[in-house]
């Protein structure tokens, strides 16, 4: 900093400065952006703050750890605790399952083949959620909906039942996400040494084989990085939640943290509550993420 | 290859065409399954009321009544604009600061750099929801809620980090030593940028700027919770209005039509600029 009144500007001095000079513009903007609100969701979550509140008809009050003690002795907060981790590991490994699978089909058929099916995939994964999710609501619609007038279910309720609801909208999801994980494992498979793959099958190897016992070993650092992206983007599924059991099915039956907690928020004005629970989603979210970034680190990405 | 088919038996070559065709069929099927959603919701947004719920894939009797309906709606051009406008304004603010980072962390050595990109990550990460309420209670005081910058900013928060991830995976690879040796050849410093640099590293940057742009223009949660009207309410968030309202007798339709605009112009970035975009998404996590 105090190399700007250092005299004649010398060239190496003048350097060192550029990295601050094209720095100082995104960390101008990011900090006051990021930081003040999560400073703000601290604060909210220790507070009393409700629809009074924020009309201004009654002060805040620092309620201490309040809003966590009753969300911990809540039992609706551990059953949709679980059913958020429940629900994100099976969209991980459905995501993973259909995401290889295709990766794999992609190096098989011909070029042409596999350009269509990364067209339409691509397609898939930009499309917004709301589309995604309005579009598979009409298809599963209860009384004239495609699927039910195929299968000859015309009356079955698709979000009626607790695990219908969330496999309907795993499905959604899965049709969303399951593109990227495609993309990235078929980018992976043809940065292989194309010689393995082949010695592999010269030695008798069926597909499925050189999948496990050779494809898959040497994508270890790519799955890894995968696998966290899936978690992370399946912990946060919100949209197609909200809009397809409307905001969290029958009595709550369907919802997930990210949902809950802005149900708390918004629905019942609890704002500090829908803070506590935004810490807690924060504290998760923050886990995975750092085990990512070692895994970035181990997997030799220069960071 | 050729060699191990020439030593085949005729029945192991039908074998591998039988394969062959398997995969193909496979193939088929997934292209269905990705494109039949986007495919039925365009198909809903040109059948007349009378047939829209006949189940027919191709409609019957083609209309663009939908599509006028929606247009001649305040409640959706409104919504449009606003969509339009936010979505621009936010990708162009993160693209061009998250550039200016990202070659600082691609091209020069500074302490702290691996914090930077680490940090990026950890933005880009985070859970939205959680910063829904201190936001909200941030704009009503700011006077930002229910307005463009109120949605433009935290739009740029999340797009800022993941501008600057995507980019600096693309300026690690460039040959920077051409501009070294443009400059030797007698270029100037900005002559060197123009013709060498900035031509290499436009389609990264245009790359990030689509990924960004996507992220902006599909956001739901931010636009429900940060706008109250439709001075700055986005299309997804206006389509779930569409519902409820008795403005339209049978919404499906309108629905249909407003989904389909907001998916085009996404449509037509994958259809254009597909290898980029996965390429773009790949980057950080293949190497090569």
């Amino acid at each position: 900093m105090t190399t700007i009144d250092a005299g004649p500007a010398v060239k190496g001095r003048a350097r060192t400065l550029t990295p601050l000079w094209l720095l100082l513009p995104a960390a101008a903007v990011l900090l006051p952006l990021f930081v003040y609100p999560i400073y703000q969701l601290g604060l909210l979550s220790v507070l009393d703050f409700r629809q009074a509140q924020v009309s201004g008809g009654q002060p805040t009050r620092f309620i201490g750890l309040d809003n966590y003690t009753d969300l911990m002795s809540a039992p609706r907060f551990w059953s949709v605790l679980w059913a958020t981790v429940l629900f994100a590991a099976a969209l991980v490994l459905v995501t993973l399952a259909v995401g290889a699978a295709l990766a794999v089909l992609l190096t098989k058929v011909s070029r042409w083949a596999a350009y269509t099916l990364s067209l339409a995939a691509m397609a898939a994964w930009a499309a917004p959620a709301m589309t995604g999710s309005t579009v598979w609501m009409f298809l599963f619609d209860t009384n004239l909906g495609l699927v039910n007038r195929v299968l000859g279910w015309e009356g079955h309720n698709w979000t009626y039942e607790r695990l219908d609801a969330f496999a309907l909208v795993g499905a959604v999801v899965v049709w969303h996400s399951f593109p990227f994980v495609m993309v990235t494992l078929y980018a992976g498979i043809k940065a292989l040494p194309e010689q393995v793959l082949e010695a592999a099958q010269l030695d008798g190897a069926n597909p499925w084989q050189s999948f496990w016992r050779v494809t898959v070993p040497m994508l270890r650092p790519i799955i890894a990085i995968v696998v966290i992206q899936s978690i992370i983007w399946d912990f946060k599924i919100f949209t197609q939640i909200y809009v397809m059991t409307n905001g969290g099915g029958i009595a709550g039956q369907n919802l997930t943290l990210n949902v809950y907690a802005y149900q708390q928020a918004f629905a019942s004005s609890e704002y500090g509550l829908g803070s506590a629970i935004g810490v807690v989603m924060m504290l998760i979210l923050l886990a995975v993420t750092l085990v990512y970034l070692r895994l970035l680190r181990r997997s030799g990405e220069p960071l | 290859m050729t060699a191990v088919t020439h030593d085949r038996t005729t029945t192991g070559v039908s074998k591998e065409t039988r394969a062959k065709i398997t995969w193909s069929l496979l193939d088929i099927v997934v292209v269905v399954f990705a494109l039949v959603p986007v495919l039925w919701i365009a198909s809903l947004s040109f059948k007349t009321p009378a047939t829209l719920s006949d189940g027919n894939f191709i409609p019957r009797e083609w209309t663009l009544e939908n599509y006028r309906v929606i247009f001649s709606t305040d409640q959706f051009v409104r919504a449009l604009i606003n969509s339009i406008g936010i979505a621009l304004i936010a990708t162009a603010v993160a693209v061009v600061l998250g550039t200016m980072a990202a070659y600082a962390v691609a091209r020069l050595d500074f302490p702290g750099k691996g914090l930077l990109v680490g940090v990026s990550l950890l933005i880009a990460m985070f859970p939205q929801v959680s910063l829904v309420s201190p936001l909200f209670d941030i704009e009503r005081r700011l006077g930002l809620f229910d307005t463009w910058p109120g949605l433009i900013l935290p739009y740029i928060t999340f797009a800022l980090p993941l501008a600057i991830y995507t980019l600096s995976a693309f300026f690690k690879q460039i040959p920077w030593d051409l501009e070294k040796a443009a400059k030797m050849d007698g270029a100037t410093q900005a002559q060197a940028f123009r013709r060498v640099i900035a031509p290499l590293a436009a389609p990264g940057v245009f790359t990030t700027a689509i990924l960004v742009f996507i992220f902006c223009w599909n956001d739901f949660l931010f636009a429900m919770s940060l706008t109250s009207t439709e001075q700055s309410r986005t299309v997804p968030v206006a389509l779930s209005f569409f519902t409820g309202e008795s403005q339209f007798e049978d919404p499906t339709g309108a629905i249909s039509a407003a989904a389909v605009v907001i998916t085009i112009p996404i449509i037509l970035f994958v259809l254009f600029f597909q290898r980029r975009i996965v390429s773009g998404l790949t980057n950080g996590a293949v190497k090569g």
